[in-house]
C-alpha cells in the first residue's frame, strides 16, 4: 500500500520525485543525521571531473538554476514544512541569517566562507548535505552552480523568496474538513438477516457488500441484554431484567433498554474509566517518591457526572482546559492528572528538565486526547511523519506555561452557607481591626528607646546582666512568644567569680518547670541545663504564655548574669520568647525580679511591633476592654480559617502567570532559542495570541478553538473513541493517533457522518451511543463464521459483534455484583487497597483484609501509580503512567492464579455460596440454576446441571462458586 | 535479513490461517498490533530498519521464538545495584584521585543532586591488581575482583538523570519517564522463553524490599501484560501460586477439571476463538507453574559446599545469606531456561538514603561496609558457579546500577553525590570479551572521556548479544514505533568476542 508514503510526501510539501525521508523506521535524529559521515565523499567527485572555468558571461540565474536545486535537494528538510537545525532555505531572509550553527550560510561573493557551499560540496566529510539516507548528494555540476552563484554575489530576487509566514499544508485525511454527506444507498441487501435500522447500518452494509461478506443475524435477546449491560454499565443484568426483556412484546424494547441503561448512573461509572485511561489519570505523583494525591478524586467524579448528565462534549473539552474560568474548577484535574517528578535538587539541569517534562505531559495529553495527534513527538525536532512543527509544540507549551501541579480551592463547590458566613465574618473582622487600630494609636509610640539598654531579643543568644546578688533559685518566666509554645535550648547562669556556666545539671543543679511539651525526645526539661545547644536538645513549654522554667543551684551563690537562647546553632527562629522576666530567690518562695524584656528594645518583626504589643501599654479597665476586643479578632480569624478548610480543595492544578517559552534546540532546556508565542498547530490555523496574552485566556482560546465547528479532528476523535469502546476497535484503529503513522479509517464516510451529526446533535454523547447501539451492526451475533474470517479475520468490516474479555475493573465489579457484596456508594474519596508508609518516598503495602468500603466499584479505587491491585492489576490494567487509548488484552497464568487462589476471590466465592443458599435454597439443583441465571443470564443445560450438582455434592458449594468466577462465559463480553 | 522479515510475515499470515479453524480473535490482532502491519507496508520490507514483529501464539505467548540473527547469548542475568553503586569505590581505579585526595576538584565546582561539592576524596578502600589482566579492583568487592579476568568492564557509561527513580527507569526501560516496558519485557516479547512451565521473566527483589522505582523495573509498560516480570525471591513466593491450605488437592483438582469442562462447552459456541482457548490454556500453564516454581525455589537440594560458596549459610550476616539465596535462585532459574532474570541488590522499602541501598550521600564508608559484603561473595559465587557449570557459554551476566557517584565528598558530609556523567557497568559471559576494559572516565572518575557510552549503547549491546536488532525490535504505541533504545543506541562492538 502506497497511500501512507504518498500522503506523507504531500503533507510535507515535498516534490513527489523526491526520495522520501519518511520511510517508517528511518527514525534518525536530525543532528545525528546531519553530522553523519557518508561514504560518498566529495573528494572523489572532485578528482573525477574537471571544474569548468568561471566566466563573467556565465552568470547563474537564480530562478532557473539555483532554485530548482534548493527545491530538489534542500526543502524537504529546510523548507516550509521543516527547518532542521532551525535553518530555512525558501525564505531569502532566513536563508541568509542561518540556523543553529551560527555561521553565515551564504556569504555573498565568497563561497569558501559560505557554510551552504561547504556543506553541499562536502569540504568537511563529517558535515555533508543532504545527509546520508536523505537522498543522493548534489551532482558536481550542481555544487559548481551554487559556488558560482555565491561567488557572483548570491543574487536572489525578492519575488522569488517564500513569504515570511511559516506556511505548512497537508492533505492527510484527518486534517481535511468533514464531508457532510448522507449515507450511501444499498440495494439487494438481506434485510431479513440484518435490517437496516439506521444510517450507521447503511455505511457498514455498503462496505460488507463491496467485499462480498454477509452480515451476521441479530443476536438473541439474552445475548443483547448481557452485551448492553456489560458494555454500558460494566455489570451484569439481573435475572428479573433478563426475564422482563425476554418476555416483553414491545417492538421498541431494545431501544427502551438502551435509553434506560444510558440514564442510569452506572453508565457514567463505567465510561469514565475509558476517559481516565485516555488522559492518564492517577492519584499519586509516580516517579521516585510516588506520594498519594488524596483529593485528586474530584476530577474522577467530574468525569462521571459529566457523562451521566450528558454534558455536551464541547463543554466537556472546554472545561477540562479552562474550567477555572468557566466555573467548573474540578475539571482542570485533567491537566495535572499525570505523573510529575517532585524530587527537588539544587542542580538546575534537573529542575529545568522536570518542568519540561511537566509541560510535555500537558501538551501531549491535550493533543493526544482531543486531537489524536502526537504533538509531543515534536519536542526535539519537527514531527517525523505529521505536519507538526517543533515550533508548534512550543506554541502549545506557551498555552500551558502558567499551569503548575498542585491543589486549588474548588470555588464552585463552596456551600452557600459557607460562602455567606465567610463574607460576614470577613466584614466583621475588618471593622474589629479598625477598632483595634484606634486603640493602638491612642496608646502612643512604644517606650522611648533610650530607656532600653539591651538589644531586641534574638533567637541565638540573649544576655541579661544584673547587679551581683545572692541566689539559690533562678526562674525564667515567659509572657509572650513570637509563635507557639516557647523553646529554650539552654538556660545559663554566671557568677562574677569566673565566666563559667554554673547552671549545669552535671554540677548538681536541678531544673523544674511549670509544664513541658508532650513526649518528644528532642524537647525535654533535662535539655535546659545539659550543656548541649541546638533545637535537638532543647526545652519547650507546654503553654504559649505564662509558663516558666527554673534552676535550683546546689547552694546559695553570688550571680550576676543569665544567658538564654532559642537555638544557638541558628537553625530555628520560631518559638522565640519575646516578653519575659527573670527572677531570683533564696528560698524558692520569695522572688525578686532582676531583669525582664522591659529592659530590651521592643521586639519587632520586619520593623513592626507585634499586632497586640500595644495591649501591654494599657492598664486598668481600658486594658481589659482592649484585650477582649483583641480576642474577638483572634476568634474571627480562627473561624475564617475553619471555613476555608471546610471548602473542598482538589488536586486540579494551579495557575500562575504565563511564563516566557522558547523553542529548545533538540529539546535541550540549556539550549533555548527564539521566543514562541502561544498558539495551536500551524497547519490548523492560529489562535491569534501574542506573548502578552494573559494565562487563562491562552487556555480558553485553545479550548474554544478545539471545539470550533471547523476543527476537523475533535469530533472525529471522540466519535471514534466511543466506537472503539463499543466494538473493541475504532473505525480508526489507533484512537490517539490520527496522524500519518496511525491507521486509516475503515469507514471514512461513516466516521465523518457520525462526527458531523454528533456536532449537529449538540455534541451529545448519549445521542452518539444511541446511534451506534440501536444499529443492526451492533446487534449482530458474536458467533464466528469461517467465510468472512478468511477475508477479514479481525472483523474490521463488522460482520459480527467482536467478543472480548472484560477489563480488570469490569471483572472485579461483576465478581462483587455476583457475590452480592457490591457496595453501590458513589463518588467522593476513593478506597485505598494499601496501607501507606508516608516517608519521603511513599511505600504501599497491600491490605490483607477487605471491608465493605473495598467492595465499591473499582472506578472508586484510589489509583496509585506503579502499585496495582494485587488480583486485577495483571489484567492489563494501566497505572496512569502513560496515556492509554486502547488496552492490551493478554492472557496469562498469573491472571489464572489470582482468580483461583487469591484471598479476595476466595472470600467472594464464599459470599456467592452464601447468597445461593439464602436466595436459592438448600438443594444443589436450585443453587446451580440460580448461579447460572446470575452469572450467565441463562439456565444450565442438563449436562451442565448434572456436572455442577455432582461437583457440589462431592466438594461443596464453595468449590462450584470458585469455578464459576473463573469461567470464560462470566468474564467475556460477547 | 530480508528473507527473515519475509519469513516472519509469512509465519504470521500462516499462523492466522492455520490456527484451529482458521479464526483469530481480536486479541491476537491486538498482540500483533497491529493494524499498521496488517494494512500493508509490505512494499517497505526491504528497509532494513523496519520493525520485526514477533509472531505470538495467543495460547502460548511465551513460546520460544527465534532471534533476528544468530545469538551469542540465550539468557540474561541482570544484577541491579539499587541506590547508585559508586564506581569510584569499586571498579574504576583512579590513581590521580588518590594523589590529589583532599584537594579541591579543578575547574568550576559542580552543583549536583544534593548541592555543593567538598574536596576530592579517594576511596576508603584500597585497589589491588587482579588476575592475569592485572585489573585494579577495590577491596570492597574482593571476591568479584578476583574474577576480573572473566569480566568486560565499561567505565564510560553516561546517564540522563541524576535522580534515582528516573535513573532506575532509564537503566531498566530506556526512558527516564514512568510507564515504558522494561528490558526483560522487551526481551521476552521478542524471544519468549525456553521453559514454558516457568515465567519467562523473573524479577528477584532484594531481601530488604523493592528498589526505588519498584515494579517499573520489571513492568510491561504498554506491552501486553504477559511479558511483565514475575517478582518473587527465595524468601517470598509468587503471590497466589499456592493452593490455599483449606482446599484439598483433590478438591482443587476437581474444581479445575469442572472449570475446564465449563469452558470447553462454552468454546463450542465460539469455535476457534483463540482468546477463549488461550484462557483455557492459561489455567493449564498455571497448574504446571504450581509444580515447577516451588521446585525451582526449593534450595534444600543444593549441596552444602554450594551454599557456603555463595555465603547462604552465613549465620553472622543474615542479609548476605538472604541475598546469596536469591543468587542461587537466579542460577536455578537460568539453568531451567528462564529467559531474563533481574536480580536486585539494595532496596528502598526498608531504609532510604544509603541505609538499605548504595545511596551513600553522607556516610559512605559506614553504608558500604554494610552493602559491600552482602553483594560481593554471593555475586562472585554466582559467576563462578555459572562458569563451572558451563552456563557462561550462553548466559550473559550484566551488572549495572542507575548511575555513578562523585569523586568528591559532598560539602560538609562524608559521602558522595550522584553522578550520571561517568560510571561503570560490566558484562560477563556469552559473546563478551574476558578481562577487558572499555572506555574511561577522566583522571578523577567524574566524567566519561574515553569512548563515552550511553545507557542506550549498553542496551543495544545486550540486545545484540541476544541476536536482536535494537532498531527493529519495536512496538507501535501512541503513534510511535517504540523501542527500548528510543531513537538512539549503538552496539559496542569492541566488547564482543
Amino acid at each position: 500500500m502506497l497511500t501512507d508514503l504518498s500522503d506523507c510526501q504531500r503533507d510535507t510539501g515535498m516534490p513527489s520525485k523526491q526520495p522520501s525521508r519518511f520511510l517508517p523506521g528511518s527514525r534518525i535524529l536530525f543532528l545525528v543525521c546531519c553530522l553523519a559521515a557518508i561514504g560518498i565523499g566529495p573528494h572523489a567527485v572532485a578528482q573525477n571531473e574537471a571544474v569548468p572555468p568561471l566566466a563573467d558571461s556565465d552568470r547563474v540565474d537564480f530562478a532557473s538554476e539555483v532554485l530548482p536545486i534548493f527545491e530538489a535537494k534542500c526543502y524537504s528538510c529546510h523548507g516550509p514544512a521543516k527547518q532542521e537545525s532551525n535553518y530555512r532555505l525558501d525564505i531569502k531572509q532566513r536563508a541568509l541569517e542561518g540556523g543553529d550553527f551560527g555561521n553565515p550560510p551564504i556569504v555573498s561573493g565568497n563561497s569558501k566562507e559560505s557554510d551552504l557551499w561547504i556543506y553541499v560540496s562536502g569540504e568537511d566529510p563529517d558535515l555533508i548535505m543532504p545527509p546520508s539516507g536523505s537522498g543522493p548528494p548534489l551532482t558536481l555540476s550542481q555544487v559548481e552552480t551554487l559556488k558560482r552563484w555565491i561567488d557572483q554575489g548570491a543574487e536572489w530576487p525578492e519575488h522569488l523568496s517564500g513569504h515570511g509566514k511559516e506556511g505548512i499544508t497537508t492533505d492527510h485525511w484527518a486534517f481535511q474538513p468533514l464531508r457532510k454527506e448522507g449515507p450511501p444507498q444499498v440495494d439487494d441487501w438481506p434485510s431479513d438477516v440484518f435490517p437496516i435500522d439506521n444510517p450507521v447500518d447503511l455505511f457498514v452494509a455498503e462496505r460488507l457488500q463491496k467485499n462480498s461478506i454477509s452480515p451476521s443475524p441479530v443476536a438473541d435477546r439474552t445475548s443483547l441484554i448481557r452485551r448492553l449491560y456489560l458494555d454500558l454499565h460494566g455489570l451484569q443484568p439481573g435475572p428479573d431484567e433478563v426475564r422482563e426483556f425476554n418476555e416483553t412484546s414491545s417492538s421498541k424494547a431494545y431501544e427502551q433498554l438502551v435509553a434506560k441503561l444510558l440514564d442510569h448512573p452506572h453508565y457514567g461509572e463505567r465510561w469514565a474509566r475509558h476517559w481516565l485511561d485516555v488522559v492518564r489519570f492517577g492519584e499519586s505523583t509516580g516517579y521516585e517518591v510516588n506520594r498519594d494525591r488524596a483529593n485528586a478524586y474530584h476530577y474522577r467524579d467530574y468525569v462521571i457526572e459529566a457523562l451521566n448528565q450528558d454534558k455536551p462534549y464541547r463543554d466537556f473539552v472546554r472545561e477540562q482546559l479552562a474550567g477555572d474560568i468557566l466555573g467548573v474548577d474540578e475539571a482542570t484535574g485533567f491537566l495535572v492528572g499525570g505523573p510529575n517528578d517532585i524530587v527537588k535538587s539544587p542542580d538546575i539541569n534537573l529542575t529545568l528538565m522536570q518542568r519540561q517534562d511537566e509541560l510535555a505531559d500537558y501538551v501531549h495529553t491535550t493533543s493526544a486526547s482531543f486531537l489524536a495527534l502526537t504533538v509531543a513527538c515534536a519536542r526535539c525536532h519537527n514531527h517525523k511523519f505529521d505536519a507538526i512543527l517543533q515550533k508548534d509544540y512550543y506554541a502549545l507549551q506557551a498555552v500551558f506555561s502558567g499551569v503548575q501541579h498542585g491543589e486549588r480551592l474548588l470555588k464552585n463547590k463552596i456551600p452557600e452557607a459557607v460562602r455567606v458566613e465567610t463574607e460576614t465574618k470577613n466584614k466583621q473582622l475588618a471593622s474589629a481591626l479598625a477598632k483595634l487600630e484606634e486603640w493602638r494609636s491612642s496608646t502612643g509610640k512604644p517606650t522611648a528607646e533610650s530607656a532600653r539598654l539591651l538589644e531586641m531579643v534574638n533567637a541565638k543568644l540573649n544576655s541579661d546582666p544584673f547587679p551581683p546578688s545572692q541566689a539559690r533559685f533562678v526562674r525564667f518566666s515567659i509572657k509572650r512568644t513570637s509563635s507557639a509554645e516557647p523553646c529554650l535550648d539552654e538556660l545559663e547562669i554566671f557568677s562574677p567569680d569566673h565566666d563559667k556556666n554554673i547552671a549545669l545539671a552535671s554540677l548538681g543543679c536541678i531544673s523544674t518547670s511549670s509544664g513541658n511539651y508532650a513526649n518528644n525526645p528532642k524537647h525535654q526539661l533535662k535539655h535546659i541545663n545539659d550543656g548541649v545547644y541546638g533545637n535537638n536538645n532543647s526545652w519547650i513549654c507546654d503553654k504559649t504564655e505564662g509558663g516558666w522554667v527554673q534552676i535550683e543551684l546546689p547552694q546559695e551563690t553570688l550571680i550576676h548574669r543569665v544567658d538564654w537562647g532559642r537555638d544557638r546553632n541558628e537553625v530555628y527562629r520560631d518559638r522565640l520568647t519575646t516578653d519575659y522576666e527573670i527572677a531570683i530567690s533564696l528560698d524558692g518562695e520569695n522572688w525578686q525580679a532582676v531583669s525582664s524584656s522591659a529592659s530590651r528594645k521592643p521586639f519587632l518583626i520586619n520593623g513592626k511591633e507585634p499586632e497586640d504589643a500595644f495591649l501591654a501599654r494599657l492598664s486598668g479597665k481600658t486594658a481589659d476592654t482592649a484585650r477582649a476586643e483583641y480576642q474577638q479578632v483572634v476568634q474571627l480569624r480562627k473561624r475564617i480559617a475553619e471555613l476555608k478548610a471546610s471548602t473542598p480543595t482538589g488536586y486540579v492544578g494551579q495557575f500562575g502567570a504565563a511564563q516566557e517559552i522558547r523553542r529548545l534546540h533538540r529539546g535541550d532546556p540549556l539550549a533555548p532559542r527564539e521566543v514562541v508565542v502561544p498558539d495551536t498547530l500551524s497547519v490548523m490555523g492560529s489562535l491569534g495570541l501574542d506573548e502578552k496574552t494573559p494565562e487563562p485566556e491562552r487556555r480558553l482560546k485553545l479550548a474554544d478553538w478545539m471545539v470550533d465547528a471547523s476543527n476537523p479532528l475533535t469530533a472525529r476523535v471522540i466519535v471514534n473513541r466511543v466506537w472503539h469502546y463499543h466494538f473493541g476497535a475504532g473505525l480508526v484503529a489507533t484512537p490517539s493517533d490520527f496522524g500519518v503513522n496511525g491507521a486509516r479509517p475503515t469507514h471514512p464516510e461513516l466516521l465523518d457522518w457520525l462526527a458531523w451529526q454528533f456536532m449537529e446533535n449538540g455534541w451529545s454523547l448519549k445521542w452518539l451511543h444511541r446511534q451506534i447501539l440501536n444499529s443492526s451492526t451492533y446487534r449482530q451475533t458474536s458467533i464466528p463464521r469461517s467465510q468472512p474470517t478468511k477475508v477479514d479475520a479481525d472483523c474490521r468490516l463488522l460482520w459480527r459483534f467482536p467478543p472480548r474479555r472484560l477489563e480488570a475493573e469490569a471483572i472485579r465489579d461483576c465478581v462483587l455484583q455476583l457475590s452480592g457484596k457490591l457496595n453501590p456508594k458513589a463518588g467522593g474519596p476513593g478506597f485505598l487497597l494499601f496501607e501507606i508508609d508516608r516517608e519521603n518516598v511513599h511505600h504501599y503495602f497491600p491490605l490483607k483484609e477487605f471491608t465493605d468500603e473495598h467492595f465499591r466499584r473499582m472506578i472508586y479505587m484510589t489509583k496509585i501509580r506503579q502499585e496495582q491491585d494485587e488480583v486485577f492489576g495483571v489484567f492489563d490494567c494501566p497505572d496512569g503512567g502513560q496515556t492509554i487509548p486502547q488496552r492490551n488484552r493478554s492472557t496469562t497464568a498469573l491472571q489464572a492464579l489470582n482468580l483461583l487462589n487469591s484471598k479476595f476471590m476466595l472470600q467472594q466465592a464464599g459470599y456467592l455460596a452464601e447468597r445461593l443458599r439464602n436466595e436459592g435454597g438448600a438443594t444443589p439443583e436450585v443453587q446451580v440454576k440460580l448461579a447460572f441465571e446470575l452469572a450467565y443470564s441463562r439456565e444450565p443445560t442438563n449436562a451442565e446441571l448434572q456436572d455442577s450438582v455432582e461437583l457440589i455434592k462431592l466438594h461443596g458449594l464453595d468449590a462450584f462458586c470458585r469455578a464459576l468466577l473463573n469461567s470464560n462465559e462470566f468474564l467475556f463480553l460477547s | 535479513m530480508q528473507d527473515k522479515i519475509k519469513n516472519s510475515l509469512l509465519n504470521r499470515r500462516g499462523f492466522l490461517g492455520n490456527t484451529a479453524t482458521g479464526l483469530s480473535s481480536i486479541a491476537l490482532t491486538h498482540l500483533l498490533s497491529q493494524n499498521r502491519l496488517l494494512v500493508g507496508r509490505t512494499d517497505e520490507v526491504a528497509d532494513s530498519k523496519n520493525p520485526i514483529r514477533p509472531v505470538i501464539d495467543p495460547e502460548n505467548p511465551n513460546r520460544n521464538r527465534a532471534p533476528h540473527f544468530p545469538a551469542a547469548a540465550k539468557n540474561v542475568l541482570m544484577i541491579f545495584c539499587a541506590g547508585a553503586c559508586s564506581h569510584i569505590d569499586t571498579f574504576d581505579y583512579k590513581p590521580e584521585l588518590i594523589r590529589r585526595d583532599g584537594q579541591p576538584m579543578p575547574g568550576d565546582s559542580p552543583i549536583t543532586f544534593q548541592g555543593a561539592q567538598g574536596n576530592l576524596q579517594k576511596s576508603p578502600w584500597e585497589f589491588k591488581p587482579r588476575g592475569e589482566s592485572g585489573k585494579m579492583v577495590s577491596t570492597l568487592v574482593d571476591h568479584i575482583g578476583e574474577l576480573a579476568d572473566d569480566i568486560s568492564f565499561i567505565h564510560s557509561l553516561t546517564g540522563k538523570t541524576n535522580t534515582h527513580g528516573p535513573g532506575e527507569n532509564f537503566m531498566s526501560t530506556g526512558f527516564t519517564l514512568d510507564g515504558f516496558p522494561s528490558m526483560g519485557a522487551w526481551v521476552t516479547y521478542a524471544l519468549g522463553s525456553e521453559n514454558e512451565e516457568l515465567p519467562a521473566f523473573v524479577a528477584i527483589p532484594d531481601p530488604r524490599g523493592t528498589p526505588q522505582s519498584s515494579v517499573n523495573n520489571w513492568g510491561p509498560g504498554f506491552l501486553p501484560a504477559v511479558f511483565q516480570g514475575t517478582d518473587f525471591n527465595a524468601a517470598s513466593p509468587i503471590r497466589n501460586l499456592v493452593r490455599p491450605d483449606r482446599i484439598s488437592l483433590e478438591r482443587d483438582r476437581a474444581t479445575r477439571d469442572y472449570l475446564k469442562r465449563l469452558n470447553e462447552r462454552h468454546l463450542e459456541k465460539f469455535p476457534g476463538d483463540t482468546e477463549l482457548a488461550a484462557r483455557i490454556a492459561s489455567y493449564e500453564l498455571a497448574a504446571r507453574m504450581q509444580l515447577s516454581v516451588p521446585k525451582i525455589s526449593d534450595l534444600s537440594t543444593e549441596p552444602a559446599h554450594i551454599l557456603s560458596m555463595y555465603g547462604a549459610d552465613d549465620s553472622e550476616n543474615k542479609l548476605k545469606a538472604g541475598f546469596a539465596r536469591n543468587c542461587i535462585l537466579a542460577r536455578r532459574l537460568i539453568e531451567s531456561g528462564v529467559r531474563f532474570v533481574q536480580l536486585f541488590n539494595g532496596a528502598y522499602q526498608t531504609g532510604g538514603e544509603g541505609v538499605s541501598n548504595w545511596d551513600g550521600h553522607k556516610t559512605l564508608k559506614k553504608n558500604y561496609d554494610v552493602h559491600g559484603p552482602i553483594l560481593d561473595q554471593p555475586v562472585a559465587a554466582l559467576l563462578k558457579d555459572l562458569k563451572q557449570r558451563g552456563m557462561l557459554e550462553d548466559t550473559l551476566v550484566v551488572w549495572c546500577t542507575e548511575f555513578g557517584r562523585m569523586p568528591t565528598f559532598q560539602k560538609g558530609a562524608s559521602g558522595r553525590d550522584h553522578n550520571p556523567s561517568g560510571f561503570t557497568g560490566w558484562l560477563a559471559g556469552a559473546g563478551v570479551k574476558r578481562g577487558y576494559t572499555y572506555g574511561a572516565t577522566d583522571e578523577f572518575g567524574y566524567k566519561a572521556v574515553d569512548k563515552p557510552a550511553t545507557v542506550y549503547d549498553f542496551h543495544a549491546t545486550i540486545l545484540h548479544l541476544l541476536g536482536l536488532n535494537h532498531e527493529r525490535l519495536s512496538f507501535y504505541h501512541n503513534g510511535i514505533e517504540r523501542r527500548l533504545t528510543d531513537v538512539h543506541g549503538h552496539v559496542i562492538h569492541d566488547l564482543l568476542v
